[in-house]
C-alpha cells in the first residue's frame, strides 16, 4: 500500500556500505532493494550494513532480498549486519527459522564496533 | 539587417505571390466551401470538388452542405453541428463522413464559422474540410490494438489459469475415518501464484499432505512452486519421516537458486495415519505460519514447532517436527500468510490470533465447515487479501454425525 512510501538509501562510511530502507517491502519494492543491493562495490572486510528502522512491513520477497544481501556479502567476504530490526519482522524471522541466520543489532554503531 | 534577402525578394518570388491568393483559395491542401444559412453551398474550391468526383455546376446553388454528408452524417449536422454554431458562431474538429459521388466515403475533420455583415448579422458560414483518412487510420490502428491488448490479456489469465491448477490437486484423495477440506484463493487473476498444497496416499494406511507458499508471484514463482510440489511428493514416497521430506526439497532448491535472487518456500508437511477413532499426525515445518489445532472441547491452539527454517535459501536449515493426535470432534488446519497478512475492512491487517478468535467458537467442527469460515472471511476482505492463499483442513467427525 502507498502509505508509507517506499526508499532504500545508501551512503558510505568508514567501514563499508550502510543501505537504510523505509517503508513497505513487499513483491513491488524488494526488487529495488535487491537492485541496491547488488549494485554495491562491497571490498573483502567491508560491513554491509541494512538499516530496517522504517520498514513497515515485509514480506516473504522482501526476506528474500534480505537473504540476497547476506550473499552477496558473503561472496564478496564482506561482513553483514540488520540493525534496528522492527519487533514485527524480527517475530517473521523467528517465525521462519532464521532468528539466528541474521546477524542483527540495535544500531549501526553497534554493529560497527561488533563486527568490526 | 536581419535578413537581406527576405528584405529584398527577387522578382519570381514575387510574381509567385502575386497570383496565389485565388490559386490559393482553390488548389489549397484542404477544402473550402462557403454556404448560405441554410446550407446551400454558394462557392466550393477545386480541391473539395475533386475529392467529391462532382463538377462545381452540380453542387453550388443546387446542393446544401449535409447533401454532401452519410446518413448519420446528416442527422448530427442538423442535430448538433448548425445549432451549436449557430448559437457560438464557430465549431471546430469535428468529424464527418463526405459521401463522394462514387459512393465511396472520405472522413474528414470540418471547421466552420459564420461570416456576419457590418450590422452585425450572420450572411453566410466558411467551411474548412481536412483530409482524416490518415487520422482514422490511426484511430483504427489503436483500436486494433486495444482489441489485441485485451486477447492478449484475456489468454494471460487463462494460461495462468491453466498453470495455477497443474500446480493444485484436482481433488484431495479420501481419507479414510476422517474428512479433508481445501481452497485456493488467487489473489490476481493475471498471475500465477505461489502457494500449493497437496494430500494423497503413502503405503498402505498412512496419507501425506503439506500446504507452503513460495516466495514471490508470477511465472518465476511457478518454477519453484512446481519443483517443490513433484519433489515433495516424490519424497515423501521413501523418505523415512517428514522433516528428511524437506531436507531433500532444500537440496533440491538451494542447489537450483542462491546467490543474489534467492528462492525460498515455507511449508508444513506431515503424515498422517487414522486409526480407531482417531488419526496419528506427524507435522514438520520448515518457516511456516503454524497449523491451528480446534479441539472438540472449544479449546484451540497453534501447533508452534519454533526453529523450522524456510526451505530453499540455505545451504543447511533445521526442521522442527512434532506429534500430535486428532481426536473426534478434532479440527487441524493449515494456511499461508496471505490470510492473516490480508487486510481487513478497517485496512489493519488481520492475524493468527484474530483467525484462531474467529474459528475458536466453531468447535466442535469439521474440516469443510472451517473451510467455508474462512473462505468467508476472505470474501469479506474483499481486494485486502493482497497474495494468493491456500487453506487444507482435516478433521476426525464425532460419532453419530451424518458421514465419516
Amino acid at each position: 500500500m502507498t502509505d508509507h512510501p517506499f526508499s532504500a538509501e545508501t551512503r558510505t562510511t568508514g567501514t563499508g556500505p550502510v543501505v537504510t530502507v523505509r517503508g513497505e517491502l513487499d513483491m513491488a519494492t524488494a526488487p529495488r532493494l535487491r537492485a541496491r543491493i547488488g549494485d554495491l562495490a562491497l571490498a573483502r572486510e567491508q560491513l554491509l550494513v541494512v538499516d530496517l528502522t522504517g520498514v513497515t512491513f515485509c514480506d516473504s520477497s522482501g526476506i528474500s532480498a534480505l537473504i540476497a544481501a547476506v550473499n552477496v556479502a558473503a561472496a564478496a567476504e564482506a561482513g553483514v549486519a540488520l540493525v534496528a530490526v522492527p519487533a514485527r519482522l524480527a517475530r517473521t524471522f523467528g517465525l521462519i527459522g532464521l532468528a539466528d541466520f541474521f546477524p542483527t543489532y540495535d544500531s549501526a554503531e553497534e554493529a560497527v564496533a561488533a563486527l568490526t | 539587417m536581419m535578413c537581406e534577402a527576405g528584405d529584398h525578394p527577387g522578382p519570381a518570388f514575387s510574381a509567385l505571390l502575386e497570383d496565389s491568393a485565388e490559386d490559393l483559395y482553390e488548389h489549397a491542401p484542404c477544402g473550402y466551401l462557403s454556404t448560405l444559412l441554410d446550407g446551400t453551398i454558394a462557392k466550393i474550391n477545386t480541391t473539395l470538388l475533386n475529392w467529391l468526383g462532382y463538377e462545381r455546376d452540380e453542387v453550388v446553388g443546387r446542393r446544401r452542405f449535409p447533401d454532401l454528408l452519410t446518413v448519420g452524417g446528416r442527422l448530427y449536422h442538423e442535430t448538433h453541428f448548425a445549432p451549436l454554431l449557430r448559437m457560438q458562431g464557430e465549431l471546430g474538429g469535428v468529424a464527418f463522413e463526405l459521401e463522394a459521388a462514387d459512393g465511396t466515403r472520405l472522413p474528414v475533420l470540418v471547421t466552420s464559422t459564420i461570416k456576419t455583415g457590418t450590422d452585425g448579422k450572420a450572411q453566410l458560414v466558411r467551411t474548412t474540410v481536412f483530409d482524416a483518412r490518415d487520422r482514422r487510420a490511426y484511430e483504427q490502428e489503436l483500436l486494433r490494438a486495444r482489441d489485441e491488448a485485451e486477447r492478449e490479456r484475456d489468454r494471460v489469465q487463462r494460461l495462468a489459469r491453466t498453470l495455477q491448477q497443474t500446480l493444485l490437486p484436482p481433488a484431495l484423495s479420501e481419507v479414510p475415518g476422517m474428512r479433508v477440506a481445501a481452497y485456493y484463493h488467487p489473489a490476481s487473476a493475471d498471475e500465477v501464484g505461489g502457494d500449493f498444497y497437496d494430500l494423497f496416499p503413502l503405503t498402505g494406511d498412512t496419507w501425506g499432505f503439506f500446504l507452503g507458499d513460495v516466495s514471490g508471484k508470477g511465472a518465476a514463482a511457478a518454477v519453484v512452486t512446481s519443483l517443490a510440489r513433484y519433489t515433495l511428493r516424490a519424497a515423501a514416497v521413501y523418505a523415512p519421516d517428514p522433516a528428511a521430506v524437506l531436507d531433500h526439497l532444500n537440496t533440491v532448491l538451494h542447489q537450483q537458486f542462491h546467490g543474489a535472487d534467492p528462492r525460498y518456500c515455507t511449508v508444513i508437511h506431515g503424515r498422517v495415519r487414522p486409526g480407531g477413532d482417531s488419526a496419528a499426525v506427524t507435522l514438520a515445518t520448515g518457516g511456516h505460519p503454524p497449523a491451528l489445532l480446534i479441539r472438540a472441547d472449544g479449546t484451540s491452539s497453534f501447533l508452534d514447532l519454533p526453529g523450522g527454517q524456510l526451505v530453499g535459501a540455505l545451504p543447511n536449515p533445521r526442521f522442527a517436527t512434532m506429534d500430535v493426535r486428532l481426536a473426534p470432534g478434532d479440527t487441524m488446519l493449515l494456511y499461508t500468510d496471505g490470510l492473516t497478512e490480508a487486510r481487513t475492512q478497517g485496512r489493519a491487517r488481520y492475524s493468527e490470533e484474530q483467525l484462531r478468535e474467529d474459528l475458536t467458537g466453531l468447535a466442535p467442527t469439521t474440516a469443510p465447515a472451517v473451510i467455508t469460515a474462512v473462505t468467508g472471511l476472505l470474501a469479506g476482505f474483499g481486494d485486502g487479501v493482497e497474495d494468493d492463499t491456500a487453506l487444507l483442513a482435516l478433521s476426525i467427525p464425532l460419532p453419530g454425525s451424518d458421514r465419516p
